[in-house]
């Protein structure tokens, strides 16, 4: 029962994807046969998380020893769970949504095929078969952004595809290479073995961690090999700038926390805090960027970056409570950012900008899409009570009290900076709010402009009503839909933060054995 | 008990919900269901509270706790007589508030949103003072932060309102931040979260002389920024262009009055540490002082009232620090009341002169809104500490405490103590000169014609409020109803006495000013303001722009060299590489920051 559930968590979504692209010629049916299989997917994946069962471990290139060993535990769960679910709305939404370019039917078809290739990383526990699904996750990703993409800009994207690609399949084959090192130290491809047997050292323990480190961190992305990520974000079309974020970024922050761990021990001096610092230096770094960005999509994805810093600082403490911070600011990132995206691209396609300079009063045009912007910005710049904030904070504490091998004043420094920008991190989106949805429609004047006063009273701007500025189309019941469930969880995990970090420490206690 | 409790946290946000997805339909329906989930928040807060007042046992229960490495993060809840006292201010201020809003924003389209606004502030507080575990504290704590940012910013359309949002936002995160590691330091100390156990250890295990000051300190910073002190005061005058009943919300019963509480909460933690209280002192003496002449001088009701906020806020910080817990939160209760009566009336008489906050506009109201006069008078007299109003007991208490303190005191190093005790007294004579300036100059002389007296919905808060403000002193017969010490006195005569004839000394010289210079008195004084503002935005707002730029053209300057680089393959990392390296911007801004990552790395090798 349990390897079918898991097999076909892989298997699904890669059937759904190779049906709709047969179908699609049919465009309408072959997206609803699409936003079935997101469906089938995520129910599966629910299964899957509930029913636990053993692994499934049988051969698979057997002259390499590679196995097929597919795994669910607490680390991965959650991470399915999200993946499932962000993918499902994407194809839900595109029902209602065409980001022109071309059919989107095969649009849909390749989302599916980048699920398939996401669960099957985030089950793999042998490192080449994690490569293999890696590779297949990343490279439908090239298609999408190459053909889907901001439709203005078709030199643009083509090179945010390209540079997409280059850099991310650059990194997988240094990780490849890494955990070919590894073999040749451990004697095998399996991870759980690995982390419960493996004690890395030497030249060729340190070359290896740094080279699935190296890997892993292009994908993350850690500063300073983040360079890829705001075009490729900003290029691609809504549905996948939602993957992007939610999703595929997490591959990296689940290499970390499963493979590079693992592989590295905290005992070497320099590595970990080296890591941690890069992490730190990106949360201030991406908190800059984003204060200085003109364009809604890729100050978005500046975010990205320094979210991802904070889980990255959490891995690099190589303790169990880090683990737990990594996957749950993981999940919440996933959640916040794919909502966030969802609405940048909601607003790029009422105003045909993403323009920072020429969007402004959206509380007025658009109250609700605005009301349900400023909710994912306080959900990202880490509010108490929403997602966002557990696992970042919690990151923070796992710095201030790092595993005992590991130089604590460096750590409790980088937890300080850490903290700081989260508010850099308040600082750029409340930034972004006064300029985007805030501010005076031309037409109204205070009506006691000539008394003295400080609580001006205007002549109220109904919000929505033609006063208030060029009227536009508000959320509409498909969105509601889409993106709904975003908001809810991202409510859900702010007020009971135990659903997910009770099951993440046990896992990550029964998979890291020694750790603190 | 406990789950009517939960019950009193879980109804304001319900009906906030309920407020935001359900209003924009129907007026009548907003304003039914904020209203409504107000009145049954506020009945079942009372319940709970009322029960445990006094000495009752107090309410603990945990719901449920988080299987975490290190301290498990617990739904945990303690209701001492402290929490329920605070928990009747809150709720009661903020259903008068839903009521007073009724009519105050009975057009405004954006209703909907502020309603529910306003009861996610109520839930929040409701939450930091029933709450056991500092997690839980810290939500409702930060919670509060981004609510009063939507409140301020109601009128989005005026770029004051947008500002001052903004500031008070940024400022009052950056101080929590000592909140946050606070909670670190001590989840680590005492492997729990849970306050009522932290604090029963610091009470019976003798903990060695400032052996705690690191999270008290960063306790007093977090506090420090919510309350307003200096230097991070400036945010509270800047928040003044949110609609009045917000005022009146965020100045007595809920966010600056959170700062007290937290301190008032965690009391055996900062007694173990006199370090912090003579710096809690110190930032008191200065605050008050400072905030009371800002109030003196200032032409704008809502400003005067922002001040004397600060000013008495800091009183409430000088007993605390002074060792008078029991006087200090009495002065917090008493101000609760009669703050909140004053900024509602003073919205009350905005509201009848058509909008206008500047005292310079207003004069001779007294006939031409009676009850708003009345009730005002009775506020402005609270304030100022007349005899026998709330005001008066309580003021007196944190001086005499103060005094005796500065005499024999243990806990604030002496002088700073005897800055303490004068800073106090002079302040007391401000107030009663501002006060009664206020007070003049809205009701006396000629003034404006009176567009229209308030609605009943806006005058019976006031009504309501005057109550507690002119008998609220005779809490100070028991001071045991809030769990301060049994046998506690709190009226001492010969101060009583003397801060009578300090009132009636300053208020006569006032009075002779007025009849000699009209409406002017003291004025055209110009106190200059400490550029407190001016050094954030030169040392850190304009850095950190300047850095963002930098970041931006770096940024932008690796990718192009990427771009430049990919046309010809070949040669891509080399361009890359090559451009790093020829002394941009991106090269500078790169050796920078690795160099301080390198520095920390470095410290910790070294250590």
């Amino acid at each position: 029962m349990s390897a079918w559930l898991l097999n076909g968590l892989v298997a699904v979504p890669f059937a759904f994807a190779v049906l709709t692209r047969l179908l699609a010629r049919r465009e309408a049916a072959a997206v609803g046969l699409a936003v079935l299989g997101g469906l089938v997917t995520l129910g599966w994946s629910v299964a899957a998380v509930l029913v636990p069962g053993p692994d499934v471990d049988v051969p698979w290139i057997a002259q390499l020893g590679v196995r097929w060993h597919l795994g669910l535990d607490g680390i991965s769960g959650p991470l399915v769970l999200m993946s499932t679910l962000v993918v499902a709305l994407c194809l839900v939404s595109l029902v209602r949504h065409d980001p022109g370019c071309g059919g989107r039917a095969g649009l849909a078809a390749l989302l599916l095929l980048i699920e398939a290739g996401v669960l099957g990383s985030f089950l793999a526990l042998d490192m080449v078969l994690f490569f293999a699904f890696f590779e297949v996750a990343l490279i439908p990703m090239w298609f999408v952004i190459n053909g889907w993409g901001d439709p203005h800009d078709e030199a643009g994207r083509r090179r945010a595809a390209t540079r997409f690609l280059v850099f991310t399949v650059l990194g997988s084959a240094l990780m490849l290479v890494g955990f070919m090192i590894v073999r040749s130290q451990a004697g095998t491809f399996d991870i759980v073995q690995i982390a419960a047997s493996y004690r890395p050292s030497g030249a060729a323990g340190v070359t290896a961690a740094l080279l699935v480190g190296l890997g892993l961190a292009v994908k993350t992305p850690l500063w300073p090999l983040h360079i890829w990520l705001p075009d490729a974000h900003s290029k691609a079309p809504t549905v996948a700038s939602v993957v992007l974020a939610a999703v595929l970024l997490k591959l990296g922050t689940y290499g970390f926390v499963r493979f590079w761990m693992p592989v590295t021990d905290p005992g070497w001096r320099l590595l970990a805090p080296f890591v941690a610092g890069l992490a730190v230096v990106g949360i201030v770094y991406a908190a800059l960027a984003c204060l200085a960005q003109t364009d809604l999509k890729r100050l978005i994805a500046y975010s990205s970056v320094g979210h991802m810093g904070f889980v990255v600082l959490a891995v690099s403490t190589f303790t169990v409570g880090g683990v737990q911070a990594a996957v749950y600011a993981s999940v919440a990132h996933g959640l916040i950012t794919g909502l966030l995206f969802f609405l940048a691209g909601a607003i790029k396609d009422r105003y045909g900008t993403g323009d920072l300079a020429r969007l402004s009063v959206l509380y007025g045009k658009v109250p609700r899409l605005a009301g349900l912007f400023a909710f994912g910005a306080m959900a990202s710049l880490g509010l108490p009570g929403l997602a966002g904030f557990w696992g970042e904070m919690l990151a923070i504490r796992a710095a201030v009290y790092p595993s005992s091998g590991l130089p604590a004043p460096t750590y409790t420094v980088l937890a300080v900076i850490a903290a700081f920008g989260v508010i850099l991190t308040s600082a750029y989106f409340l930034a972004l709010m006064r300029g985007m949805l805030q501010g005076a429609p031309a037409a109204v004047r205070p009506v006691n402009e000539e008394v003295p006063s400080i609580e001006l009273a205007t002549r109220e701007v109904a919000p929505g009503t033609v006063e208030a500025g060029a009227l536009r189309r508000d959320v509409d019941v498909m969105e509601w839909l889409t993106w709904a469930p975003l908001v809810a969880l991202t409510v859900l995990l702010g007020v009971a933060p135990g659903l997910l970090l009770g099951p993440v420490s046990e896992a990550a206690k029964a998979y890291f054995g020694g750790l603190p | 008990m406990s789950w009517v409790l939960l019950a009193a946290l879980v109804v304001p946000f319900v009906t906030a919900a309920v407020t935001l997805f359900t209003g924009h339909r129907s007026d009548v329906a907003a304003k039914g269901i904020s209203v409504g989930g107000s009145a049954l928040g506020l009945v079942l807060a009372w319940v709970v509270a009322l029960a445990h007042l006094g000495d009752a046992p107090p309410l603990a229960h945990v719901f449920t706790s988080t299987r975490t490495v290190g301290p498990p993060i617990e739904l945990a809840v303690y209701v001492g007589p402290l929490g329920a006292a605070m928990l009747i201010l809150a709720t009661t201020v903020a259903f008068l508030v839903q009521v007073y809003s009724l009519g105050y924003l009975a057009d405004d389209p954006r209703y909907p949103s502020y309603a529910a606004l306003v009861s996610i502030f109520t839930g929040a507080m409701s939450v930091v003072v029933s709450a056991d575990d500092l997690w839980l504290l810290l939500v409702g704590w930060e919670l509060m932060g981004a609510c009063s940012y939507f409140l301020i910013a109601h009128h989005w359309e005026l770029e004051d309102a947008r500002a001052g949002a903004v500031k008070a936002f940024l400022i009052t995160r950056t101080a929590d931040l000592g909140l946050l590691f606070a909670i670190f330091v001590l989840g680590d100390r005492f492997g729990t979260y849970r306050l009522s156990t932290i604090l029963r250890v610091i009470t019976e295990v003798a903990v060695p002389r400032d052996g705690l000051w690191l999270p008290a300190l960063l306790l007093a910073v977090a506090v420090i920024g919510k309350s307003a002190q200096v230097p991070f005061h400036t945010w509270l005058p800047d928040a003044m262009p949110g609609p009045t009943p917000i005022s009146a919300l965020i100045h007595a019963a809920t966010m600056v009055a959170a700062g007290v509480f937290l301190v008032a909460r965690t009391y055996p933690l900062f007694l173990s540490s006199p370090s912090t209280l003579t710096f809690l002192a110190l930032v008191a003496a200065v605050t008050m002082f400072l905030a009371a002449v800002y109030a003196m001088v200032t032409h704008d009701l809502k400003r005067v009232l922002a001040w004397s906020t600060v000013s008495q806020l800091a009183y409430m910080f000088g007993g605390l620090a002074a060792g008078a817990w029991s006087a200090a939160v009495l002065h917090l209760l008493a101000h609760g009341a009669f703050k909140a009566l004053l900024f509602l009336a003073a919205g009350s008489v905005v509201h009848a002169i058509g909008g206008a906050t500047s005292m310079d506009v207003m004069g001779g109201l007294r006939d031409k809104v009676p009850d708003t006069f009345v009730t005002m008078t009775i506020g402005f007299a609270a304030l100022a500490g007349v005899v026998p109003l709330v005001g008066f007991f309580s003021k007196d208490a944190i001086i005499h405490a103060a005094w005796e303190e500065a005499r024999h005191g243990r806990l604030v190093w002496p002088w700073v103590a005897w800055l303490l005790v004068v800073s106090m007294v002079a302040t007391a004579a401000l107030t009663v000169a501002y006060s009664l300036r206020a007070w003049l100059l809205v009701f006396f002389g000629d003034g404006p014609e009176v567009v229209h007296d308030s609605p009943a919905t806006m005058r019976v808060p006031l009504v309501v409020l005057a109550v507690p403000t002119a008998l609220g002193g005779l809490a100070v017969t028991v001071p045991g109803i809030i769990g301060g010490a049994p046998g506690e006195h709190l009226v001492h005569w010969s101060t009583s006495v003397l801060m009578t004839l300090l009132v009636v000394v300053t208020a006569t010289l006032v009075l002779v000013l007025y009849r000699r210079r009209g409406r002017a008195m003291w004025g055209p004084v110009v106190v200059p303001h400490p550029p407190i503002d001016w050094v954030w935005d030169r040392f850190l707002v304009r850095p950190v722009r300047w850095l963002a730029v930098l970041v931006r053209a770096g940024d932008r300057d690796v990718i192009d060299a990427y771009a430049d680089g990919a046309a010809a393959s070949a040669r891509g990392i080399g361009g890359l590489l090559r451009r790093t390296q020829t002394g941009s911007v991106q090269g500078y801004l790169m050796v920078v920051v690795v160099g301080a990552t390198a520095i920390a790395v470095a410290a910790g090798l070294l250590a």
